[in-house]
This record gives structure tokens, sequence and C-alpha cells, in this order.
């Protein structure tokens, strides 16, 4: 359904001189920085699979989604979707994907929600048996039908997202591009759109590729991880890996006061790492070998414990094992 | 022909917008009364300060052709230069709402030649049909505009209206060109002033184009400006004969297709360029 072969996109940016006369001198120039946000990037992805899209902010997740719904040209290599590649053949490609993007609506502004999704069925050419089908179906998963009469820009922004979802699925895409489409949500509507999500992957057997930073997010929906740093895959795999590698870690942060000298505490056995970082005491551990209550336990009876906030391990810090171990293996081939 | 309703929204949307800008209009309707006069009595000190005073020909127009040629090039810009192609695309690539359109199936271009043809139909039939009539009956009332068989005005008509939908889409056409140039550079303002200013210059909405320096007016004749206001209001006042209508709506026609051509070159091109911000 989706290939992707040794992908690569630069940037370049002109070199720009400092103060008024370095802006003049930038007029005459041409010298340029490069980035390359995208890195020789391959992966191929099945029909009806839900692939998470990970990395940490700048890593490369939204220029590649943007390659592969053709709004960006690669500098080299290619995106395949069902053989055609997109920036190239975009009107024939466009039929088959929905794109939503977190952070920009592609609703039109002034008018009712309604009337948005009247163009975009006249623009996918959607047949009224189909609309009629798909709206309902839409409805009851996201709800919109409370707000569709609102124009857009009157919506929340969870209603909005909500919306910008059904628009992308109005015309039953054979790929579904989200990216971070849960971003800013609360929690009620974070678990609408993820239901919805699921419902469309059973229902139409539709292909989605995400990008998130919630963890929640891929343990909810994603059966399989890409992720991605500095434009190069680190990791392409089923979830249950990632699992395997990282345990269910949770970190409980705790305030300790003053009066408490935290090296000075036995600690709770080898499975439970501490960090101090400064008045704020870190304690990490596998949630499946060690029992959080009794954590939460020793913390308060042995650091005294004022606060504490009890957290999942989050992506950046999958992201920063991973290069670390990835570093660490490639010290020891150069050792041996 | 199933293609063509997907940019009925966008045809729709533009002729909506177009009646969005009621207040504008009014505006417009006074300054333009203001202009009109200005322009009647310049004409009026260039005749009367002319050898054969009020009864001279100047590079084959009378003063009544003149004061004609005024009054209806005035209401045809208005009715048919009704684009901000410039402007929208600029918006869309500054704000990265290219990408919105880039991932639906439909062309870009196409949008924008909707648009045209939507707000070119409402602004005729709400504006340019009160507006014709009203002149036309007045200006062949008081004899200033001589029509000698009914037939061939209609036939000239007929002509005009053709004339007039080349023009619109020559017009976006060129808007759509400059517009594509805001990829290049975020000197948008620059862009719409050049463009309006070479239009108005070279599309005779000034000066006729036979007021022009010889070689130079021979040149711009076979230009696509002179499609776009010259020759339209030419055809209506009957000063071209039917060979000259067929050639100068052939020529239109040509130019039309050559700048569509040029356009597309141009946006693949382009949208190469494009990045977007943010990831």
């Amino acid at each position: 359904m989706i290939q992707v072969q040794n992908l690569v996109k630069v940037f370049r940016k002109p070199v720009r001189g400092k103060g008024l006369f370095g802006m003049i001198a930038t007029l005459f120039s041409r010298k340029y920085t490069e980035t390359r946000a995208v890195d020789g990037v391959s992966f191929d992805i099945p029909e009806g699979e839900i692939v998470g899209y990970i990395g940490s902010n700048g890593a490369g997740k939204s220029t590649t989604i943007k390659m592969m719904c053709g709004i960006l040209t690669p500098t080299s290599g290619k995106v395949l979707i069902d053989g055609l590649e997109p920036y190239l053949k975009r009107r024939v490609v466009a039929k088959d994907i929905g794109v939503v993007f977190g952070q920009k609506s592609q609703l039109w502004w002034d008018i009712p929600l309604v009337e948005s999704f009247k163009v975009l069925k006249e623009i996918y050419q959607v047949s009224d048996a189909d609309y009629g089908e798909r709206m309902a179906f839409l409805s009851s998963v996201l709800g919109i039908d409370e707000f569709l009469t609102q124009p857009v820009r009157t919506l929340s922004l969870g209603q909005r997202m909500r919306a910008d979802l059904a628009a992308s699925m109005l015309h039953n895409p054979k790929i579904l591009f989200l990216d971070e489409p849960t971003i800013g949500m609360d929690v009620l509507v974070k678990d609408k759109i993820r239901t919805a999500i699921h419902a469309l992957n059973a229902k139409y057997h539709t292909t989605v590729v995400l990008t998130t930073h919630d963890m929640e997010d891929i343990e909810n929906l994603c059966s399989r991880i890409i992720m991605i740093e500095k434009g190069t895959i680190i990791y392409d795999g089923p979830l249950g890996d990632i699992k395997r590698r990282f345990g269910n870690i949770k970190t409980l942060t705790l305030t300790v006061p003053p009066s408490v000298d935290p090296n000075s505490v036995p600690p709770f056995s080898n499975d439970v790492t501490m960090t101090v970082e400064d008045d704020k005491v870190l304690l990490s551990f596998d949630a499946d070998k060690v029992i959080l209550e009794q954590v939460v336990q020793y913390a308060f009876s042995q650091y005294h414990a004022i606060d504490m906030k009890i957290a999942d391990i989050s992506i950046e810090d999958v992201v920063k094992t991973i290069l670390s171990q990835q570093e660490e293996e490639h010290a020891m081939a150069k050792k041996v | 022909m199933r293609w063509l309703r997907r940019y009925k929204p966008f045809a729709r949307a533009a002729a909506i917008d177009m009646m969005a800008y009621r207040f504008n209009i009014i505006t417009w309707a006074i300054v333009t009364v203001f202009e009109v006069a200005c322009m009647v009595f310049l004409w009026l000190a260039v005749y009367q300060s002319s050898e054969g005073r009020m009864d001279s020909s100047i590079n084959g127009f009378t003063y009544k052709e003149m004061i004609v040629y005024v009054v209806l090039t005035t209401i045809f810009t208005f009715i048919a230069f009704n684009d901000d192609t410039l402007w929208l695309i600029n918006r869309d690539v500054r704000e990265g709402t290219i990408g919105n359109f880039v991932i639906k199936p439909i062309s870009y271009r196409g949008k924008f030649i909707a648009s045209n043809v939507g707000a070119f139909l409402m602004m005729s039939l709400v504006f340019g049909l009160p507006l014709y009539a009203a002149s036309l009956a007045t200006l062949i009332g008081i004899g200033y505009l001589p029509v000698i068989s009914a037939w061939d005005f209609i036939a000239h008509f007929l002509l005009f209206l053709v004339a007039s939908v080349l023009a619109c889409l020559l017009n976006g056409a060129i808007s759509y060109i400059f517009g594509i140039l805001c990829f290049y550079t975020t000197a948008a303002w620059g862009l719409n002033a050049l463009k309006t200013t070479v239009v108005s210059f070279l599309s005779g909405t000034l000066l006729p184009i036979a007021f022009f320096p010889p070689v130079f007016r021979d040149i711009v004749s076979y230009m696509p400006f002179a499609g776009m206001s010259q020759n339209p209001v030419l055809i209506l006042m009957m000063k071209y004969d039917y060979l000259e209508c067929a050639k100068v709506i052939l020529i239109a026609l040509g130019w039309l297709v050559l700048l569509e051509l040029i356009g597309k070159l141009l946006f693949n091109h382009a949208i190469k360029l494009v990045t977007v911000q943010g990831g």
C-alpha cells in the first residue's frame, strides 16, 4: 500500500548576515545552510495496518508525512502510494488519501461545518447514498452532529479536531495520514478520536499512519511503530517489542523536605533507580516487576515525601534510551 | 463533464463573496462617477484645442466615440476584472494553506478559474445587465453611439459577450502567473502593483492603443492585454467589422492557451520549492 524508498529531504536556507549590512549582503550572496530533515528513510506499510510514526520534535516526522501525501517533493528517493508517486500524480493519489494536520484546520473557517462537508462531498464526488451512510457513521463515533450547523471558527479545539477528522474520512480514503491528531485534546476527546480511528480501521480496513507525542495513543492504536530521530529510522517493529525492551516504565517524582538527604536513604531494590534533581527525587522502575503501591509507601515512609507525581515513560525518554543503547552497541563493535 | 462539478463550490463561493462586498461597490460607484467626469472634461479640452475642434477625429476616434469608449471601458473593467487570485496565492504560500489544496483531487488552477467565472457571472447579472442597459440606452439615445441596423448591433453584442468571457479568463491567467511568482518572492504588493499597472496601460484602459506611437502600437495590439479591455469594448462599439472581430477573438483565445500553459509550467516548478513550516 505504502512504500517509502530511501527518502531524503534537504531544506536549504540562505545564510543571513547579522545586522543591516549583513541583510544587504544576503541579497547578493548565494550561501546556503543545508538541513537534512529526512535522511534515507525506507519502510513498507501493508493495507489495513495502523502505524505509529514517532520521534521527538524536529525529528522529521511531519516532513515525511508531507512527502507521503504529496505536499513536498523529495530531494531524492521516492514514495509509492499504490504504485504512484503522490507528488507527481497529485490529483489521482488525492482521492485515495485523507490527511489531518493537528495544528492546521482544512475546513472553511467562516461557513457552517455542514457546508464544508457538502463542499468536500462535491470535490471528492461522493454519492448521496455514500455520503448519508458515512455521515451517520462519523456522527455516531465522533459526535459531530451536536455542532454541525455552527461556523467552524466558533468550534472549540476538540470539536474542530473531531470535525477535521470526519472531513478527512468523508470520501473513505484507503490511507489516512494523521499528524498529531490528539495534540492539545482533553482525555474525553482523545478517547473519542481513538475510538473513531479504531472503528474506521475495523469497518473500512483503512490504513492509518499517525504521528504523536502521546504514549497512550500508541498503546491504544498502533500495532507497529516506526521511530525516527534526526531524519533516520532508529526503530521499526511491533509495539510489543518496544514494550518488552522498555517494560512498563514509570517514574515517581517526589518532593522531599530539606531535612532528608536522599542519598542516605537505602535503595528500595535493584530494580528501582534513583536520581536527584534539585529538591526532587526521581524513582524509575518497571511496574511489571515492582509493585507500584510498595514503592509509593516506601517513598512516604523513607523519603518523607511531601508531594509526588506518577508518570509513564515519554517518547523522548524512549528515543534517548534507544539512541544511547545504539551508541553503546557501536562502541562495543569498535572495541571488537 | 462530471469532473467539472468538483469546481462548482468554488464558483458558487466566489459569487456569494462578490455580493458580500456591496459596500465596496457603492464606494466604487461614487469614485467612478468623478473619474468618468474628469475623463470627459479632459477629452473635451483635447478635442476643443485640436484643429478641427469638436468634429475632428484623433487617431480614428471622434469626441463622441471617445466618450462612449471611456464610459464602456469603465463599466467593462468593473465587471470583468474581479479577482484576488494573486492575494489568495500569496496567502496560501505564506500560511502554508497551499497544502490543503494539494492534497485534494482538484487542480489549483481550476479552483481559481471556477472562482473567476463565478464572480464574473454574478457581477454580470447583478451589475452588468443594468449598467450596460442604462449606459447603452443613454449613449444611443443622445446619438453618441449610432446604430444603423439592429441586427448588426445584436450580432456585435453577442461577439462582445464572447470577448468579455475571454477577457475575464485572460485577466485571471495573468493574475495567476503573477501570483505564482509569490512562491519565489515575498514582494506580493510589488507584484500586484506591477500587474495592475502593466494591464491598465497595455490593455487600453487608460488610453486606446491607437494613441500609442506607431511601432509600439502594432506590438501592443498583438499582445494579450489588448483583448482584456480595448478589443471587447471596440467590438461593442461596432468599430470592428466581423472579420476584425473574429481576428481579435482568435488572438485572445491563442494567448489564453499560451498563458495557461506558461502558468502550468511555472506552477509545476514552483510547487517543488514549497517548504511548509513547522515540523
